[in-house]
C-alpha cells in the first residue's frame, strides 16, 4: 500500500460524500424555493429530467425550463405562496463511482409531506418514490447529469396509498415527451437497480 | 504523525462503515420489491440467523431462506400478489466495526408503508399501514465483503392508516407460521406499547460505557 494508492481511496471516499451532499443539499433548495440554486447544481451537459408524471426535460435548457418555469407559480406570481409546502426527504442512498472517477449513479428513498393545488385545488399529500440519479464531475466538482425520480405513489392525508393511490397528474405540457416511465403503485413496477448485486455479482 | 499502515487502517474503517451502509440500504431495495433471492444473497454463508417480529428465528443459510423465499415470498415460484406494497426506509444506521476489522453491527429504524393483508400473511384483504421498527443487525466480512451475519428486526407498531399507533398499535400479529415453522421461538417480541426498549449494542461514544 503506497501513498498514490492510498489517495485513491481517499478521493473514492471525498466523492461518495461529496455527490451525497449534493443530492441532499438539491433537496434543501428545492423546499426552499431557492431554483437558480437547483438549476446551478447540474451540468451544461445535463442528460435529462424525469419526475413522476410531469414528463421528460431534455438537456440543460430542458432543466431551467423544468425549474424556473415554475409551475407551483399562478400567472403574475413571483413567489410560491407560504401554503404551498414542497418536503422531499432523501435517504438511505446507494452511491456508486465509476472506476474512472468521472462519474457516478446514486439510488435514493424518498418520502414527502407535501401541500400544493392538484387539478386546482389545495391539497395535502404523502408521497413516496425513489431516485436513480447520475452525477459527472468537472473541474473536481460533482454536479447532475441525470435526476430521475420514479413515484410509487401520490396520495392524499385523507385517503391513503391504498385507497387513492394517485391524486392527480402532474403532466406539464412544456415537457420535451411525455413521461417514459410512469408506472405508480398498484402496477408492481419496479425501478431497475444501477448497481450489481453486492455480493453476486449479478 | 500517524504511519502509512496507520492511515491504511483508519481508511479501511471508514471504507468498511460504508459497505456495511451500502449493504443494508441494498437490503431495504431488494426488500421492497420481494427480490428475495436477492436479499438471502446478501447474507453470509455461515452462522447467520434472521428474525423478524414474531415469526420467530430462522437460523443458517437455510433457514435465512426458508424465511424469505418460503415464508414472506410464499415459495420460490410464487409470484408477487397484485397490490401487494411494502415499502420500509432503512435510517438513521449507526454502524461499528469490531477492532478485528471482521464483524461489526448496526442499529438501523425501519419506517415505511405497506398494503397487505392482516388477517394473515398471504390471503384476504388489504389494509393500508404504517409499519416501524428497530433493527440490531450483526455483519461479518466473509472473502472481503461485507455481509448480514445476523438481521433482527424489532417491531415497534404496525397501525392501520385510519387508526395511527395510539389507537391500534399492532394489526395483524402473525405469530410463528404453521407451516414455515422458525428454528427457534422469538427472543424479543415487544411492539409499542411495552415500553421494551432494544437495546443499543454501541457504547457512549464519550464515556466509553
Amino acid at each position: 500500500m503506497n501513498l498514490t494508492e492510498l489517495e485513491k481511496r481517499v478521493v473514492l471516499m471525498e466523492d461518495i460524500q461529496a455527490i451525497a451532499d449534493l443530492q441532499k443539499m438539491y433537496g434543501y433548495y428545492m423546499d426552499t424555493h431557492q431554483r437558480e440554486q437547483v438549476v446551478s447544481l447540474f451540468s451544461e451537459e445535463t442528460e435529462s429530467i424525469e419526475i413522476e408524471s410531469t414528463g421528460l426535460f431534455l438537456g440543460k435548457a430542458g432543466v431551467k425550463r423544468f425549474f424556473l418555469d415554475n409551475d407551483l407559480l399562478q400567472p403574475g406570481e413571483k413567489t410560491v405562496p407560504a401554503w404551498i409546502n414542497i418536503l422531499i426527504m432523501m435517504f438511505q442512498d446507494v452511491i456508486d463511482v465509476a472506476p474512472d472517477g468521472k462519474t457516478a449513479k446514486g439510488r435514493w428513498n424518498t418520502w414527502l409531506a407535501e401541500a400544493m393545488p392538484v387539478e386546482g385545488i389545495p391539497r395535502q399529500q404523502w408521497v413516496q418514490g425513489y431516485y436513480e440519479n447520475e452525477y459527472v464531475k468537472e473541474n473536481g466538482k460533482w454536479l447532475f447529469k441525470k435526476l430521475y425520480w420514479n413515484v410509487t405513489f401520490f396520495t392524499s392525508f385523507e385517503a391513503g396509498w391504498l385507497k387513492v393511490p394517485l391524486l392527480g397528474l402532474l403532466n406539464r405540457p412544456d415537457a420535451d415527451a411525455p413521461a417514459p416511465h410512469f408506472h405508480p403503485y398498484p402496477s408492481g413496477y419496479h425501478l431497475p437497480y444501477h448497481y450489481p448485486h453486492p455480493i453476486t455479482g449479478e | 504523525m500517524a504511519t502509512l499502515k496507520e492511515l491504511q487502517a483508519r481508511l479501511t474503517r471508514l471504507e468498511d462503515i460504508k459497505q456495511i451502509e451500502k449493504l443494508q440500504h441494498a437490503y431495504g431495495y431488494y426488500r421492497d420489491y420481494g427480490d428475495w433471492q436477492k436479499v438471502v444473497d446478501l447474507f453470509a454463508e455461515r452462522d447467520v440467523s434472521v428474525e423478524v417480529t414474531d415469526y420467530g428465528v430462522f437460523k443458517g443459510k437455510e433457514g435465512v431462506r426458508r424465511f424469505y423465499i418460503d415464508l414472506l415470498g410464499g415459495g420460490a415460484d410464487k409470484p408477487r400478489r397484485p397490490g401487494l406494497l411494502s415499502i420500509v426506509f432503512q435510517l438513521q444506521g449507526v454502524v461499528t466495526v469490531d477492532a478485528n476489522g471482521k464483524t461489526a453491527r448496526g442499529r438501523w429504524y425501519g419506517m415505511g408503508m405497506e398494503a397487505r393483508p392482516t388477517a394473515s400473511l398471504h390471503e384476504g384483504e388489504f389494509r393500508q399501514t404504517w409499519i416501524h421498527g428497530i433493527y440490531e443487525n450483526e455483519y461479518v466480512k466473509e472473502d472481503g465483503k461485507w455481509k448480514i451475519k445476523k438481521l433482527h428486526f424489532n417491531l415497534t407498531f404496525r397501525t392501520p392508516y385510519e387508526e395511527g399507533w395510539l389507537k391500534v398499535p399492532v394489526v395483524g400479529q402473525h405469530g410463528p407460521d404453521a407451516l414455515v415453522k422458525p428454528d427457534a421461538p422469538p427472543t424479543a417480541y415487544h411492539p409499542y406499547p411495552s415500553g421494551y426498549h432494544v437495546p443499543c449494542h454501541f457504547k457512549n461514544p464519550v464515556t466509553g460505557k
